[in-house]
């Protein structure tokens, strides 16, 4: 294998935002720009190295796979496992790389308009914050163990809730910061048993190689090799693997805001504008559809777990959809939006669809901190007035941030030739191959993706009528701050991303045009070339081939071409589109929403999720709480005293004798086992 | 002769402090206690000891034995030793003294020689358990471990304290003496082949198989017997539930330094006792009972948590969740498995330095509130920022936060307990244990949320800024300790697996 200096600097990628961290939280309050220029330069100089790497493999080098640090080794030949850390550099790995670090350069940047220039104070914690957060997800991404990748996961829900609490001196931003925690924690349990249960099934948790758990559980499958292999509660081997998969996915389900765990998101948007742009399109949220992708072999061998994780995705992206109808606040419809785009990532690797999954994620990753920024943006204008209905008109006096928010608009809905179309369009494309292949699972999901393509064209759109179009509503939309360069500067670039990103895999079209236009397929399979190479296992044409075997999935697909499809999407899409123009383009548009009645009030209560998880805290387990305090009290506690009879001691009596005669009780004490020495020296015979 | 050192460097501490001016009674103390803080640290970069120190399976570390007096047909000796277990224990014991006496300076301020002349006592007692390996002389320090810790909660504690010292000489010592008679069952059961109270001839003597009949108990009968009388004995000590109602009352009512070590020291004196007698001296009556053992494990976690999420008082919380760490340690230690041994000690090591934190990181607040309820003040991040910046790292290490020891130690545990052989339905106990991991998050975020958060707000007269330099540089000695235990576990965790190995290498 060709060594590359860039593998060989590879932990520099995490690194650098690390040494931002401590540089800005020790340093920052000493620096010009309090810590920021420490935090874009590392970002930065994290992108440099993350792009030359992709170059690379581009280039065709072998992927890359290192070992460097034992974080504790086991004990030789008594059965224990050893806990060590490792990077992983393949295709996947090294597109999320250049994914997290452009965003985290560009809303450092940003940052720079939307807190510096704001006059904040704490600035070098916000970005030690930031450097730390950029770091963990960093790390978290070229794990090459689901151990390291578990722990790094729970750092990245640190740095969230650091900055989404960042304004602590408010009552709403420790609350939220607490419950995107706390919810996120409650996913992380079943993820850590399902960690727990993978070293003791397999006796690793890496990620690849042979002796990867990926691996060995195909062969257990494939071959029957199940000697290595241990599995628990009576359970045959697959459904094991299924019960695994499950509980991995619990995390997943609680990073990736999927439902019933999506509640935190919107409640994080308490954070500063450019955190959520970080959290939604490159750190926190993406880390759990990542994960599934990471161990992708070893999903697509449960059709169970493929089947739950599609119907989940499915679900989410409706039931969030349907929510950002009706909120008011132009964060609050992002957010939304940002639960119902990775359902689609969700349906799409439940759906079979790996490639498709990945694309999303990275157009999502584009056109969302295109969309967060845009939105700071007009924040900063509005002077921090959030409600789209004081909005109104802000196109002519915001042009660079009105164009590009329209054009990660255009992308978010799926309208052609915009990012999101291309992947959206692939996810539904390869779901219903699949599922009108003999699995109704998915055709339930695709059923829920589809309706939540127009709903998503709906929403978006009346975001973006009530925000910029018709007459200004209020003294802040008529007379807008001026924006300085460094806010215009990342939604220009991203603006281009979200025009530009479908472009890298073009399916729809690829049968007209009659060439080839898949890249982003041919980049993650990158690895096949060598057939003996361990990497083989982690790209997407291996992953074609579990799901399509007797062993793994069992999918199969339909003979159905990618253009009608398309079509029928785009057209629902753009019925989403015009009727938000219906009913929004007036120059002073009404709250037509107030027309759904008692539906209307169900989704701004977001169907009663939040109280119901708020009752489960408050009304069931604090009250089981007090109770056993009671009863830790009363009984426990009271045989205690009852027996010991220290509530003589305590009472009355004890009050008259005087620390003087507490050395009496010491003397006892010694007296009596003295004593107890001596009757035992007696029994014993010792004398 | 290290261990010699050490702790007569500590008892003639003791008995210096005792005598000096209470001005001058803290500076002095801590600085004395910087010598046997130093011997043991040397100690610790110098041990080249292998195996467990119970079982003949390699060298005890700094060894010695003395002929002390002639007990009837049994040789008294001071025996002393440290193996990988108690290695660790012991530089625990003297860095969290140190760190606790400089925390004293702020809240302490009548009879100070005595207050530190006491802690000091209490160390040299500490030290001993940890390293005596014969029983009488192990007893003594045992016991002598009490006697300081009654006189700090009872003189220098809070309002109940009398009520609390009281309880806690009395609830521990009943459990002393039922300890102690099941372990003479032993001795007597072991007859004429024991010629000495050493800890690993006892040991060696019992998994031997020289065991005999005694009060009408056959052997089993009498490991049965004997080992249900320890395990009740210890319990006390950890404390696993339904016997831990001392704790809370003793916690609240101690003073900071107190707290920190009862917690951070006291509690694993319980739980190195199980791992000495009952899992290592009669660990096939462990394997038997494995389950019962687990389900306590189990109930300490998952109830002692419920405890502490229904409570206000910030230092009862703290409490009663080490009710619930401790809870990892019992089902680490009944797993029989390599990273259920070795997670358990090094959970007993990272719970004492992160208890220790949370301690005092409460107690530096209180100094600067006095208050320590949730719901009196809130947004104390405003006025001590680095106070509450070092709170929020302790809570997050408390809550098990990757790349913090606690993360390590529990994670070990759970991945020890799951695979267990001897827990039928390991990994649903394992499964459910963890769920503390959710609780605690819960009740400390839930009390940051409440107290250092939103706007600040405080009834006091007393100024309210930032803490003395003394008070905060004790708790970023600890964080930065946890840190490097979190990010790498080996430095304990490979001595610690050395010590533990021979356990489960034959089989008792």
């Amino acid at each position: 294998m060709a060594e590359h200096l860039v593998f060989e600097l590879a932990p520099a990628i995490a690194g650098l935002p690390f040494l931002a961290f401590l540089i800005a939280l020790f340093f920052g309050k000493y620096m010009p720009k309090k810590g920021a220029l420490a935090g874009i330069a590392a970002a930065a100089g994290s992108l440099v190295l993350a792009v030359w790497t992709a170059a690379t493999l581009f280039g065709g080098a072998e992927p890359y796979h290192t070992h460097i640090y034992d974080f504790v080794l086991g004990a030789e030949g008594v059965g224990g496992v050893d806990l060590s850390f490792g990077i992983l550099i393949d295709p996947l790995s090294a597109l999320m790389l250049v994914i997290v670090t452009l965003i985290s350069t560009l809303i450092q940047i940003h940052s720079l308009g939307y807190m510096n220039d704001d006059g904040q104070t704490g600035l070098p914690r916000y970005y030690a914050e930031l450097g730390l957060f950029t770091f963990s997800m960093l790390a978290f991404v070229y794990s090459d163990n689901l151990l390291m990748a578990f722990m790094f996961f729970e750092l990245v829900g640190l740095c969230s809730y650091l900055l989404i609490g960042f304004w602590f001196r408010d009552e709403g931003p420790p609350s939220g910061a607490k419950k995107a925690f706390l919810v996120t924690r409650f996913g992380d349990y079943f993820f850590l048993i399902g960690v727990v249960a993978v070293f003791a099934t397999f006796g690793t948790t890496a990620f690849v190689g042979e002796d990867s758990f990926v691996v060995m559980a195909e062969h257990a499958l494939a071959d029957g090799a199940t000697e290595h292999i241990t599995t628990y509660l009576g359970l045959d081997v697959q459904q094991w693997f299924t019960v695994i998969g499950l509980l991995v996915l619990g995390g997943v389900v609680g990073k990736s805001a999927q439902f019933p765990l999506h509640t935190w998101l919107p409640d994080a948007m308490e954070g500063p504008t450019p955190v959520s742009a970080l959290i939604h399109a490159a750190t926190m949220v993406a880390a759990g559809v990542y994960l599934v992708a990471r161990m992708y072999g070893f999903y697509a061998l449960s059709p169970t777990a493929l089947g739950v994780i599609a119907l989940i995705g499915g679900f989410t992206a409706l039931f969030a959809a349907t929510m950002a109808v009706v909120k008011q606040e132009i964060k609050q419809v992002l957010a939304y939006s940002t639960i119902s785009q990775y359902g689609y990532m969700m349906l799409a690797l439940g759906g079979g669809a790996y490639t498709a999954a990945v694309f999303h994620l990275t157009t999502h990753a584009v056109f969302k901190a295109l969309l967060f920024l845009g939105a700071g943006s007009v924040i900063i204008a509005m002077h921090h007035d959030e409600n789209m209905w004081n909005m109104g008109g802000l196109k002519d006096d915001m042009r660079v941030t009105y164009l590009t928010f329209l054009a990660g608009s255009l992308a978010l809905a799926g309208i052609f030739p915009f990012a999101g179309f291309w992947s959206k369009d692939e996810v539904l494309y390869e779901t219903l191959i699949h599922g009108l292949a003999g699995s109704p699972l998915l055709l339930v999901g695709y059923a829920f993706g589809l309706l939540s393509v127009f709903v998503t064209g709906f929403y978006t759109f009346r975001m973006v009528l009530l925000t910029f179009h018709g007459n200004p509503r209020s003294d802040a939309a008529r007379d807008p701050a001026s924006l300085r360069w460094n806010t215009k500067l990342p939604v220009a670039v991203l603006g281009i991303g979200a025009a530009t990103i479908g472009f890298i895999n073009m399916k729809p079209v690829e049968e007209l045009a009659g060439t080839h236009l898949t890249f982003l397929h041919d980049w993650l399979a990158i690895g096949t070339v060598g057939e003996e190479s361990e990497f083989a296992a982690l790209t997407t044409e291996h992953y074609h081939h579990i799901l399509f075997a007797d062993y793994g999935a069992g999918y199969s697909a339909a003979d159905l071409g990618p253009l009608i499809p398309a079509v029928v999407s785009l057209g629902l899409a753009l019925a989403g589109v015009g009727a938000a123009w219906v009913l929004y383009s007036d120059p002073d548009p009404v709250p037509q929403t107030k027309k759904l009645g008692s539906v209307r009030t169900l989704l701004m209560n977001n169907y009663y999720q939040d109280e119901f998880q708020v009752w489960l805290a408050r009304g069931v387990t604090v009250p089981v709480a007090k109770a056993a305090d009671t009863f830790d009290q009363s009984i426990i506690d009271g045989v205690v005293n009852g027996v010991g009879s220290v509530s003589l001691f305590s009472g009355e009596r004890f009050r008259r004798i005087q620390t003087g005669v507490v050395s009496n009780y010491a003397t006892l004490l010694t007296l009596g086992l003295t004593l107890l020495l001596v009757v035992f020296g007696l029994v014993g015979g010792w004398f | 002769m290290l261990i010699e050192a050490t702790f007569f460097a500590t008892l003639t501490a003791a008995m210096v402090v005792f005598m000096a001016p209470s001005r001058y009674a803290g500076k002095l103390a801590t600085l004395l206690s910087v010598v046997p803080l130093g011997t043991s640290l040397y100690m610790w970069f110098t041990f080249d000891g292998s195996g467990n120190a119970l079982l003949e399976s390699g060298d005890i570390a700094f060894e010695t034995t003395l002929s002390w007096l002639e007990l009837g047909p049994y040789q008294l000796q001071w025996h002393v030793g440290v193996d990988g277990v108690s290695m660790p224990l012991l530089v625990l014991t003297t860095i969290l003294t140190t760190l606790a006496l400089i925390s004293s300076w702020t809240p302490i301020d009548e009879r100070e020689s005595q207050f530190y002349g006491l802690m000091l006592l209490m160390e040299a007692s500490l030290i001993g358990v940890f390293t005596a390996l014969d029983f009488f002389l192990w007893f003594v320090f045992w016991e002598g471990v009490l006697i300081p810790m009654y006189f700090l909660i009872g003189v220098w504690g809070g309002p109940r304290r009398k009520y609390a010292s009281i309880k806690f000489l009395v609830y521990t010592n009943v459990a002393s003496l039922v300890m102690f008679i099941g372990l003479f069952g032993l001795v007597f059961g072991l007859g004429d082949s024991l010629t000495t109270l050493g800890l690993p001839e006892i040991a060696q003597g019992v998994r031997g198989g020289d065991l005999g009949s005694f009060a009408g108990l056959d052997p089993e009968a009498l490991k049965a017997a004997a080992f249900l009388a320890m395990f009740a004995g210890f319990a006390v000590k950890v404390p696993v539930v339904p016997f831990h109602t001392w704790l809370p009352d003793a916690h609240v009512e101690a003073p900071t330094p107190v707290s920190v070590i009862l917690a951070g020291v006291l509690l694993k004196m319980g739980t190195y006792a199980l791992l000495r007698f009952n899992f290592t001296m009669l660990a096939d009556v462990a394997r038997d009972y494995a389950e019962i053992i687990a389900i306590f494990g189990v109930l300490s976690v998952i109830y002692g948590a419920m405890l502490a999420l229904a409570q206000r008082d910030l230092k009862r919380i703290v409490a009663y969740s080490s009710i619930s760490s401790m809870g990892y340690v019992i089902l680490g230690l009944v797993a029989f498995t390599p990273h259920g041994f070795g997670g358990a000690t090094f959970q007993m090591i990272s719970h004492g330095l992160i208890s220790g934190l949370m301690f005092m990181v409460v107690g530096v607040i209180y100094n600067t509130t006095h208050t320590r309820m949730v719901g009196d003040m809130s947004g104390m991040a405003d006025k001590m920022p680095w106070t509450v910046g070092i709170f929020i790292a302790a809570a997050f290490g408390y809550m098990g936060l990757p790349l913090m020891s606690g993360f390590a130690g529990e994670v070990l545990v759970f991945i020890g307990a799951f695979h267990s052989t001897v827990i039928p339905g390991a990994p649903v106990y394992t499964a459910i244990a963890m769920f503390g991991i959710v609780i605690v998050a819960g009740y400390l975020l839930w009390a940051m949320q409440r107290t250092l958060f939103g706007p600040f707000k405080l009834e006091t007269d007393y100024e309210v800024g930032p803490a003395a330099f003394h008070d905060v540089a004790p708790l970023v000695v600890l964080l930065l300790l946890v840190i490097l235990l979190g990010v790498a576990p080996d430095i304990a965790y490979e001595m610690i697996q050395d010590a533990i190995n021979p356990l489960l290498g034959g089989g008792a």
